[in-house]
Order: C-alpha cells, then structure tokens, then sequence
C-alpha cells in the first residue's frame, strides 16, 4: 500500500512511518499541511493519516481542501484530543477513521487495513462466506457446514464484523465501536467474553478454529486452507 | 472628547434614558397641544363668524320691520353696553350714520377687514376688525364685526398656559434624571468595587443583594451564582492538581525503580523483556489514568451542552446490559434489568453510555460473586427518568458515601483491584453536565446509584417517534 503520513512531530512520524514500512508499505511524510496537500495531490495513496494539529493549518481543514480538490482516499485522524466532539468533527469533514494518541501499532495497522479495503457502499451481497462459514444477512442466520448455529443477536454483530474484515486483524477497540458503539475503554473484558462464547458456539459441530487471537492486537477471522483435494 | 468633560452623573445610563424620556415626551406634547390649539382656534372662530351671522340678521330684520331710525337707535345701544361686537351704519355715498367703525367707500356686500384707528388706548396702532357687510336695501349698508386682537388675546393666553406647564415638566423630568441615575450609580459603583476586590483576589467576596428582587438585583444574584460557579471550578483545579501530583507519584515511581533495576541488574533478553513489559504495563496505566481525567476534564468544563442530541436512555441502557450480561455470567454475578420504555433525554450518548458502564463495571468489580446487580431505568412523567444501578454486595459505609465521587477515591477494600478511582468521578462530570442529580445509597446491604433526569431535559414530544424506533 502507498500510505501518506502528515504528522509534524518528528518523532511520532519516524516510529509510525518506520511501523509501516516493515509491514511493506510505501509510505510517504509530510511534516507541514502544505506539503502535505503537495503530495497529496499528486495523488496515487491508498490512505492518509494526518495530524488533527499541524503547524499553521488545522487537519480538519486540510481534509476538508483535500475532498474539494476530489481526493477520495480514505483518510484517519490522528490526535492528541479524545474529545467527543473533536472526533464527531473529525468524521464530518470527510475523515473515515479516529485513532487517539498515544496509541499502540498494532492499532493504526488493523484500522489502516480495514479503511484500505473498505468494501465499497454499494455492496449488495447478501450472504458472507468463510470457508465452511455462511451468514445470511437478510435471514439473519448463520450456518456451519451446513448445520445452523444459533446467535444472540450481539453475537450475530460481532461475526458479521469479523466476516466482513475476514483475514485482517480487528482490534478490540475497533469491535467496541463496531459492535456495542462504546467510545471508551471498558475495564471490564466484555470483547474477550463474547469472542469466546461465539467460538464455542461455532465449533459446537467441531471444525477448524476460524477466530484467532492476534497476540498484542486483536482478533482475525481466517477460513483454514482448503484441504487438498 | 465631551464625553469626559461631562460629570459622571450626566453620562450615566439612566440619565441618558430619563432625557431622551423627557425629550419625547415634550415632544409629543408639543405636537398634542398644537393640535388642541389649532381646533380651539378654528372654533373660537366659527363661533364668532356666527354671532356676526346672527346680529347682522337680526339688525336687518329690525331694519325692514321699524325703519332705519330703529336700526341706529339699536346700534347705538349695543355700541354703548358691553357688546364684544363693532358696527356701522352709512349711506352708498360713504355717510357715516351711527357706529364705532369708521365710513367705509365702495363697501362691497360680504367679508371684510377695516381698520378702526383708537388714538387713545393703542398709541395710534389702528384696530383690525373682521366684518360682514350687508346691503340692506334703499342706500343704506350695515357692517357687524369682531375685533380680531380679542382672537389673538385669547389664543396667547392659550400658548403661554400650554408652555407654562410643559417647561416645568421637562425640567422636573430631567433632575429627576439625575436622581434616578445618582441612585443607580452608587448601586453599579458597589458592584464596580466588589468585582474589582475580585479582581484584586479576594475571592471570597460577593455583590450586596438588597431583597428586593429588582432588576439591579437579579443581576447581582447572577454575578454571585457565576463567582460560586468559578470559585467551584478553581477549587476543582487546585483539588486536581494536588491529587494528580499525589496519586501519579507511586505509579510513576513504580516505574521509575523497575527501569532503574532492571538497567542494574538484569542479566539476559529474558530479564530485559520482563522490565519491559513490566514498565509498559506501568507506563499504560498512567496513560489511561491520565486519559479518564483528561475526559473528566473535558466534561465538567465542557460548553458541550451545544452537541446535545435526543438519546433513547431505553436503547443505550439494553446496550449496557446486553453488552455486560456476559462478563457478570463469568464473574458469577447475577445481572438483572427492569428497563421502561420511551424513555429518553437530551444529552450526549457517548458520554451517558460511558457513565453507565462506569456504574455497572463498579458494581461488577467491587462485589463478591453471587452478587445481584439491578439495573433500572424507570420514566415518569412528574419526577422525570430515574437510572439506578443497586447491588446487595457489602455496600460502602455512610461516611464514604460523599467522599466516592472524588477524583482517586478509592476505598480500603478495593485497594488491591484494578482501576483508578476515577470512574464515579466521570460519572458525576457526566450528570452535572446533564444537570442530572447523582445520589449514592447505603442499602444495607449493598449501594444504590441513582441518576434522576430533570423533567425539562426531557423531550416529551418525541417521545412516541422514538418508541417506534
């Protein structure tokens, strides 16, 4: 992926900016809004992570000339302010995404892919498959290997996020959002509890463990490889 | 420039309103008494054109019926009674026969104006007088007038009583101005001083009330209410300051020591990775210990009422239960909800959801398992939406109670749990914000937490459209 980072701060920048390169991205800086709008324009990233405060212009301002000039790539915040508002903000000037400093690698990195292959909004598929896996988003049912598996609607959230981002790391704030819409850090271990109810529920048939535990980042949905024939 | 040239007094607000007062109303006034004015005129004057009318008809009725040697016999009297009118009697040929008026050439029948001279009483000035002139017939003219300076007399007698009285009025208007606004100025002086004493520091000082709840009152009140309100705040910030440079001590030092050991005395990857971790874990505490009072922060001194939206308490609080119905399973408590419907208030989700997670996650984590925990959410259209999280675990003792919403209060027992004593801060922020009352009750056993939204937050008239949401 080719990934413009606008972040002034020297030293978050390196750290980020080194993160991704070996995770084999390309990754461009700009340590100004102007040139980061510069680079920007010239096009061809798959995401942009800025800065909500840049010397001189304001992120939200930037974002806002970079979707008039019609630069659609995905954008996420990055910030130091965790306010309610300032995310609300943030998001209704064309961002796709929030991360509030300081926070781990492992984070911006399951958020950067999942804003990088975010499936277009016109999605119309009706049925999620994952291996042996099939959830039917119209009947609201989930069947493994052809037997029915039974879903508290929570549950039914959870997988269908974990379906839909199969084979990346979804963090557990990212399921928080996604799933309960908690904007915050719960002490307790309501993300653990249900991934653990949901894989006992969908290994009740046996089969393959389908979600895995990312140690130190989160959870990933992976159909097992097809048995060779 | 004459602004500073003016004492205090004329420059004055109430001054200011008190002239500008006087001002319309003299002028108005004015423009009443020359209306008043004009019509007395008009109808002095059609009163008189109407005696003249009068008496010439009836002269020449005495003329027709007796004879001219009647007429001047008539005039004659009237010239020497009291009449207010002047006649004439003459020939065509210009004769004077009897009457005040001088013989008048070529009188013409109809309205005219002749010229009385009276040596004697104005030094010459001859007298104006208005008349009718009748021809009665056979050579003889009759003139019946009125002397016009009688009209003018009266209506300058009319203007000078009219100016007479709204002269004084305007003066009188305008020192009592200057009263008013001397007594309004000392007022505004006592607050002009006690805010500057504010200024000066003493923030222990506050606007004299009188009582009275007039206007100047009500203003001082509302400086007082936004003092306590800032004297609250301060109070907070050097609370907070005290307590963040107090409770981040043992952290901070904590991870301070395990760096310092392991830089001395670690001996492998192992021992370096085990610091390490250690350390981050450290290091992610305070981060998120200084993450809750950044956002407590926020909240309490947020103008963020303006982000409110209308939030179904119903939907946020099944999300709640639902979210944490698992997590109570495990731990081997027993979670339970009565949750009404409709019920919603204006506030911001985001921070409401939080606060009530707060609150379950307290209740979840300072019982022992077999614990119930209640959550209730109950709506009534008189006392407003009451959310309530009860437990019957060992509760908390009444005299910690007013000490639990304090920013890294902790109490004896949960000293050795997870957590950072902010929790029920942020849940006060949050119903402060919602003017929302926050009450903590010994149940014995167990602690009811109770948040009661003020009816007017409440948005009745979307109270329907959210139910079929």
């Amino acid at each position: 992926m080719k990934i413009l980072l606008i972040e002034d701060d020297k030293e978050t920048s390196t750290y980020v900016a080194r993160g991704l390169r070996e995770q084999g991205h390309v990754v461009d800086v700009a340590a100004t809004g102007r040139d980061g709008l510069f680079l920007a324009t010239d096009g061809g990233h798959d995401v942009l992570i800025v800065d909500r405060m840049l010397p001189g212009v304001d992120g939200i301002g930037l974002v806002q000339t970079l979707r008039q000039t019609g630069i659609k790539a995905p954008v996420l915040f990055l910030t130091a302010l965790g306010g309610v508002g300032d995310r609300v903000r943030g998001l209704e000037a064309g961002g796709d995404d929030y991360l509030v400093k300081p926070f781990a690698f492992a984070e911006l990195h399951a958020r950067i892919n999942a804003l990088a292959r975010r499936p277009p909004l016109s999605d119309t598929s009706t049925v999620l498959r994952a291996g042996d896996l099939e959830m039917d988003l119209l009947k609201r049912t989930v069947m493994r290997g052809g037997r029915p598996v039974e879903l508290q609607p929570r549950e039914f959230q959870l997988l269908e996020f974990l379906m839909r981002n199969a084979d990346r790391v979804v963090t557990r704030t990212m399921l928080l959002e996604a799933v309960w819409d908690f904007h915050f850090d719960p002490k307790t271990n309501i993300v653990e509890t249900h991934i653990s109810r949901l894989r006992s529920k969908l290994s009740q048939y046996g089969g393959a463990e389908l979600i895995h535990t990312v140690r130190g980042a989160g959870y990933a949905l992976r159909a097992p490889a097809p048995d060779s024939p | 420039m004459t602004g500073t040239v003016l004492p205090r007094v004329l420059r004055a607000a109430t001054f200011r309103f008190a002239a500008l007062y006087v001002a319309v109303f003299a002028g108005s006034a004015l423009v009443l008494g020359a209306a008043a004015f004009f019509e007395a005129r008009s109808a002095l004057r059609q009163q008189m054109t109407d005696r003249i009318k009068s008496e010439a008809t009836f002269l020449k009725d005495e003329f027709q019926t007796q004879g001219l040697g009647h007429l001047i016999d008539v005039v004659r009297t009237r010239g020497q009674g009291a009449s207010a009118l002047d006649y004439l009697v003459e020939d065509r040929s210009g004769t004077h026969l009897v009457g005040e008026m001088p013989a008048v050439k070529d009188l013409k029948p109809g309205w005219t104006t002749i010229d009385v001279p009276r040596a004697s009483e104005d030094g010459g000035r001859p007298e104006r007088v208005r008349a009718l002139v009748a021809d009665l017939g056979v050579g003889v003219l009759l003139a019946v007038g009125v002397d016009l300076r009688q009209i003018g007399e009266l209506e300058e007698a009319f203007a000078t009583a009219f100016l007479w009285t709204i002269g004084p009025a305007a003066v009188l208007g305008i020192i009592g101005g200057a009263v008013l606004s001397r007594a309004f100025l000392r007022r505004v002086d006592t607050i002009d001083r006690t805010v500057e004493a504010i200024i000066g520091g003493d923030f222990t000082r506050r606007v004299p009330t009188r009582g009275t709840g007039d206007d100047l009152d009500r203003l001082a009140s509302t400086l007082n209410r936004m003092l306590d309100r800032i004297a609250a705040l301060m109070d907070s910030l050097r609370q907070v300051s005290s307590d963040v440079a107090h409770d981040l001590r043992t952290p901070l030092s904590r991870l301070y020591q395990r760096l310092e050991e392991a830089r001395a005395h670690a001996r492998s990857v192992a021992d370096y990775e085990s610091s390490i971790d250690a350390a981050l874990g450290e290091a992610q505490g305070l981060l998120e210990t200084f993450s809750a009072l950044l956002r407590i922060a926020q909240v309490e001194g947020a103008s963020s009422r303006a982000g409110f939206s209308e939030v179904s308490l119903t939907g946020m609080t099944e999300t709640v239960v639902d979210a944490y119905l698992l997590d109570a399973e495990e731990a081997g408590h027993q979670l339970t909800s009565t949750i009404c419907q409709n019920a919603t208030v204006n506030g911001d989700q985001e921070l409401l959801m939080q606060a009530l997670a707060n609150l379950v996650e307290n209740a979840l984590r300072h019982t022992p398992p077999g614990t119930r925990i209640d959550i209730r959410l109950e709506s009534d259209p008189e006392a407003g939406v009451l959310l309530a999280v009860e437990d019957n675990g060992p509760g908390v003792a009444e005299v910690d109670l007013p000490r639990l919403t304090g920013r890294f209060y902790r109490g004896e027992r949960s000293r050795t749990t997870p957590g950072n004593g902010l929790g029920l801060s942020l849940v006060s922020a949050v119903a402060e914000l919602h003017r929302a009352k926050l009450t903590l009750i010994s149940r014995k056993p167990g602690l009811r937490v109770c948040l009661a939204f003020p009816v007017d937050e409440r948005w009745p008239a979307h109270a329907k459209r959210s139910a079929a949401l």
